[in-house]
């Protein structure tokens, strides 16, 4: 088999980069793709329900709608779910992306650890509203009017 | 060259050497997927005012009131439905090496299905703003 054909075959796709090997590396490479699918329902649903099904149905989307949404428990985990997945595989693809274009080491480490530091922030942060928000103590005048 | 001279770009112009389909999906893939990361991050701070009370989360949803807004949403779901089939491709030819030689049928078709999809969803998310929509 010419080098080529090996190469070609190492990486079908040729789309994405070739499966790496054996180490955190390959977790990565598997993570992608098997979060990738069950993200294409969870995504593809909440964009249908919020932007086609609340359209067509004339809702409005307020404080009102996430309240009554997030009175179900099913809704509460989706949306988890979703929040979690959607962050941690997105935030891996901008480390890889980083990684494909920074080149200068001591560049590449610190927008990484920057990104990694702001994405757990924001992943604390959504967790939190999502697990805690309740609509009866929720502040019925917002701190700015 | 000019201006006037030639109004139309080859491939090979624009880029320095003939690009590939396979480039183009790869960029698209990488260009969607870092748009919705952006928005993603944008997205959990605005749902998080939801903690504030109803007055904080009305008024920030009235970001998204307006036709621009409104546009951008139609962009992160082509970005997104994009991203979906094109993964899905990825994942089929990985998982099934097989399937490569399809490679090239396979990425008009995720590429249609993208621009066919949209058609009804941009009709339906346009709405408030198009002419047949609500007064």
């Amino acid at each position: 088999m010419s080098p080529a054909r090996t190469l070609y075959l190492s990486n079908p796709s040729r789309a994405a980069r070739p499966r790496p090997e054996p180490g955190r590396e390959r977790f990565w490479w598997y993570f992608m793709r098997i979060s990738g699918l069950v993200l294409i329902v969870l995504v593809l649903g909440h964009m249908f329900i919020m932007h086609v099904l609340v359209q067509l149905t004339g809702q409005e989307i307020n404080f009102a709608f996430v309240s009554s949404r997030w009175g179900s428990p099913f809704w509460r985990i989706y949306d988890f779910l979703l929040l979690l997945l959607a962050m941690v595989h997105g935030v891996n693809g901008a480390r890889i992306v980083i990684g494909d274009y920074v080149t200068h080491k001591p560049i590449r480490a610190g927008l990484i650890g920057l990104l990694m530091a702001t994405a757990v922030i924001w992943l604390l942060a959504g967790m939190i509203v999502i697990i805690t928000f309740n609509p009866a103590t929720a502040p019925a005048v917002g701190p700015f009017s | 060259m000019s201006i006037g001279q030639k109004w139309r770009l080859s491939a090979r112009e624009m880029f320095g050497y003939q690009i590939s389909w396979a480039q183009l999906a790869w960029m698209g893939h990488r260009l969607s997927g870092i748009g919705v990361i952006v928005f993603l991050f944008a997205h959990v701070v605005e749902t998080a005012t939801v903690a504030l009370g109803p007055d904080v989360y009305d008024f920030t949803q009235g970001f998204y009131h307006n036709l621009p807004a409104r546009l951008g949403e139609i962009l992160l779901m082509s970005a997104v439905v994009y991203h979906s089939l094109n993964g899905l491709r990825v994942i089929v030819m990985d998982f099934w090496p097989r399937t490569t030689i399809y490679y090239r049928p396979l990425t008009y078709g995720v590429i249609a299905a993208t621009v066919l999809a949209m058609i009804p969803i941009g009709l339906i998310m346009i709405t408030p703003y198009a002419p047949w929509g609500p007064a």
